[in-house]
């Protein structure tokens, strides 16, 4: 190629409060190309883009455009030079709608002043039909799945003209298909020339997608080449230090009695007819497209939607669970999707994050310990592998992935007989994530019950006993784990196949 | 510190002091801003040194400061209680009547107690139950109390008949007066009550992330409930006082304002309007703050009717450096 590099970042350095975390980090990206950045959670990223992005300011370092120096002083400057940004947390704004939302900050004006609604929300349907989203456009944000969420993220950044897009993990809560658009979309970019930095902890994507790499390790670039010459192993390799099997975690064993009993359970718009059984030693799979429903079928048993009918039975008793105080004292606990919404108090240390749901744990005469509140705190710190220099900053300063550690520490802190993880590996990255579910499975093994709720299908086969396709709110298919294949699970999810009989 | 230096890597030594100022003052800005206004009136006015003129500024503000501390956790919580100068007048009323009635002091505390969490418990069930935003829910409750309290007073004042009962708020320990003392303990149990136990905690929570405290399986409705039962109980301890100290209570004047002092000095003091942020600590300075603005202002003769000015500039210059962070 004779193309000179569209950007070039150079020997950026960067500190938080005196710890280093991005130590001579440079970046070379040339114009119409798909560059993958990566790293175990924690390894700056985020911070690299964030410098790029102008939201951060490196403490050395230069960065040149088109071979011209620039100093990102702040966003306006970094989407002046014809970057956008899509950020690792989602920033929609939920009380705004739909085409609000996109065009936040550069809405479109008659020559009078008056906002051209019409036209904002023609353009918005337009960028979304692309990515193969049908809602309408003057929708409100918040009445909206988190896919939907992600989706409205990515075509705001698509909707500038960009010369460079940073896309920070925008496929967490993304379903295959819904990736596919994605990755459709990004190859016409490229070919008109656009640069694209792509962030994931999904390799596979990476190898799909992807023509360049940058490997980060501890703010350390440790690889950088084209994606061609390596196998995945190697990458791996090169972000964790050691290569990750890909087999199935979850031996046969044998279950207990039935701890959860889900009979014709139906709400509104939402779902319809779901009955299940969960046993003690169990791991259950819950896979489908976005907006198929689980979700709230989840949301709806641990009390926090209460407008359904059908019965819940836990331990053979009847309940009522209209509150999720009431779930975790009937024994069941959920761990949210979409951190940033359901989970994190942005504003609380990262050790008070951990203790919240389970503040009794550490409490002697009504007070709070501190102490063995910190102490719990590096026990999981140890186990989930969490990187954090000092557990009293709060959450937000973490990077994604760790705040989603802390979030399922809190969870297993609280230790219900029967614990739901939905979309639990959200941006963990494939280390940890193999890490995550042989804690899971160890779980399952000590007599606990566990759903899990995924929309990779890969996932739900490597760690489930059983898995149930849903689609349009109605469970489609109950497989075997061992004997289903991703192909057989696309099939169910998307609604062309579906069991004749209904397996309780 | 000379090893320090010697560990650190070549890079930005400046920058780092730099980021290390910055986290000084986001953290104790408030205590920064107060000695700084200190010095300053310790220096425009000898006067103002004097002990006695201490001790002073701490009796004004006593009352307010307990307001305060009230306000302060809900607007953690993201609310705002804007019924509590209507509120105490209604209190102080109720008391005094209950007081003269039955001629004991220890029913005058009593019903205080009673009727001021009551009041703060109707809030409370308005915001969680009925989900009206706190400013409306607690708006209603700020011109129904003052209705009710001028009513029952005919407009005018009701004074104690039983003679001790103004010696709560005109006696004193040592040299403290003892509504400082009262002021002081009560800034303790709050600050204990915030920072070590649950409750505390839940207001956090709430404040800066509703959905995900009651994902966290906390009960948010009952926590709410009892924030604004926590206020209405404060704000009756400064109805006692504010009633004991001239051992009467007017139902047209007391209490005018005291919304705007107390949200003012929890602003001053650092806490987020919005919830989720800031600490009972700050909001002690920010009363100390106002107290030390009022009386520089008296002592400098400065026109009752200009205070009011400036009192709103410092709150306007207080939010602004909160947004910067
Ligand atoms: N504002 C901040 N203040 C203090 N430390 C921070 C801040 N932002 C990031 N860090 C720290 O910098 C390090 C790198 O974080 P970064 O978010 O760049 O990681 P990442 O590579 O994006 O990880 P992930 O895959 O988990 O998203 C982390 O250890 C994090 O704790
Ligand atoms: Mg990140």
């Amino acid at each position: 190629m004779t193309t000179s590099p569209f950007l070039i970042m150079n020997n950026i350095e960067k500190a938080f409060n005196g710890v280093p975390v991005l130590k001579k980090v440079s970046l070379t990206v040339v114009e119409g190309e798909i560059h993958a950045l990566l790293g175990e959670n924690g390894a700056g990223k985020s911070t690299l883009m964030n410098i790029l992005g102008g939201v951060h300011q490196p403490d050395h370092g230069s960065i040149q455009i088109n071979g011209l120096d620039v100093r990102m002083s702040n966003p306006r400057v970094s989407q002046d030079q014809g970057i956008s940004f899509i950020h690792q947390e989602l920033n929609v704004v939920a009380d705004l709608r739909v085409y609000e939302n996109m065009f936040l900050g550069s809405e479109l004006r008659s020559k009078l002043g008056f906002l051209k609604v019409e036209e904002m929300c023609r353009q918005t349907s337009e960028i979304l039909a692309k990515l193969g989203v049908d809602i309408n456009p003057k929708e409100y944000v918040r009445n909206l799945e988190t896919s939907y969420k992600q989706l409205i993220e990515i075509s705001k950044a698509l909707l500038h003209k960009s010369k460079l897009i940073i896309m920070d993990e925008p496929t967490t809560s993304l379903a295959e298909h819904e990736v596919k658009r994605l990755f459709e979309l990004m190859r016409n970019l490229k070919k008109s020339g656009v640069s694209i930095i792509y962030i994931s902890h999904k390799l596979k994507e990476i190898k799909e997608i992807c023509d360049t790499y940058t490997v980060l390790r501890d703010g350390e670039l440790v690889g950088t080449g084209s994606i061609e010459n390596e196998n995945l192993d190697t990458i791996t390799k090169l972000m964790v230090g050691k290569s990750i099997s890909q087999e199935r975690l979850v031996q046969k064993h044998s279950f207990g009695p039935v701890v959860l009993e889900v009979n014709d359970l139906s709400s509104q718009g939402l779902y319809k007819n779901i009955t299940f059984t969960l046993r003690k030693g169990e791991i259950l799979g819950f896979t489908g497209l976005a907006g198929d429903g689980r979700t709230e079928l989840f949301e709806s048993l641990f009390g926090y939607r209460k407008k359904y009918t059908g019965q819940i039975k836990i331990n053979n008793q009847l309940v009522k669970i209209d509150h999720p105080r009431k779930a975790l004292e009937a024994g069941l606990a959920l761990v949210p999707k979409d951190r940033k919404e359901n989970a994190i108090i942005k504003d609380l240390s990262v050790i008070h994050n951990m203790s919240l749901s389970s503040i009794g744990h550490f409490e002697k005469a009504g007070f709070i310990q501190e102490k063995k509140e910190k102490d719990r705190f590096h026990y999981y710190k140890e186990r989930l592998n969490i990187k954090v220099h000092n557990p009293r900053i709060t959450i937000d300063k973490l990077s994604g992935g760790n705040q989603q550690k802390v979030i399922i520490a809190k969870w297993l802190e609280v230790d219900t007989d029967i614990i739901i993880f939905d979309n639990p590996t959200q941006g963990i990255d494939v280390g940890a994530k193999h890490e995550i579910y042989q804690q899971i499975v160890s779980l399952a093994e000590q007599g606990k019950a566990v759903i899990i709720l995924s929309s990779e299908a890969p996932e739900v086969q490597k760690v489930c006993h059983h898995i149930y396709v849903m689609y349009q709110g109605e469970i489609t298919a109950r497989l075997k784990g061992e004997q289903a294949t991703e192909d057989e699970i696309m099939s169910y999810a998307t609604g062309s196949k579906r069991e004749a009989e209904k397996i309780g | 510190m000379a090893n320090v230096n010697t560990i650190k890597q070549p890079n930005p030594q400046t920058s780092s002091t730099k980021s290390r100022l910055t986290w000084l003052w986001s953290e104790y800005s408030v205590i920064i801003a107060f000695l700084v206004i200190f010095m300053a009136a310790a220096v425009m006015n000898p006067r103002f040194l004097d002990i006695n003129n201490q001790l002073n500024i701490l009796m004004q503000v006593s009352i307010i400061g307990i307001v305060a501390l009230g306000m302060t956790v809900v607007m953690l919580s993201g609310g705002i209680d804007l019924s509590v100068g209507s509120v105490l007048v209604f209190v102080g009323v109720i008391s005094v009547l209950a007081m003269n009635a039955t001629g004991s002091i220890f029913v005058a505390i009593l019903t205080a107690l009673v009727v001021g969490s009551f009041a703060g418990f109707l809030n409370g069930l308005m915001v969680a139950k009925g989900r009206i935003a706190s400013f409306i829910a607690t708006l209603g409750m700020m011109a129904a109390a003052r209705s009710i309290a001028l009513y029952i007073a005919e407009g005018g004042s009701i004074s104690g008949e039983v003679s001790g009962f103004t010696v709560i708020a005109n006696s004193n320990l040592w040299i403290f007066d003892f509504p400082v003392i009262i002021f002081f303990v009560m800034t303790a149990l709050v600050y204990v009550l915030m920072h070590k136990t649950r409750f505390g905690r839940y207001v956090y929570a709430l404040g800066s992330n509703e959905k995900a405290a009651l994902l966290s399986g906390i009960r948010v409705d009952r926590v709410k409930i009892g924030i604004y039962s926590l206020v209405g109980l404060l704000v009756s301890v400064a109805a006692i006082i504010e009633t004991s100290r001239l051992n009467s209570i007017s139902s047209s004047s007391s209490g005018v304002q005291y919304e705007l002092d107390a949200i003012a000095a929890v602003i001053i003091g650092g806490t987020r309007m919005t919830g989720g942020r800031g600490k009972i600590m700050g909001t002690f300075f920010g009363v100390l703050i106002l107290g030390i603005l009022n009386n520089m202002m008296n002592l400098m003769n400065v026109s009752p009717h200009l205070q009011g000015f400036v009192k709103g500039l410092i709150i306007i210059i207080a939010v602004v450096f909160q947004k910067r962070e």
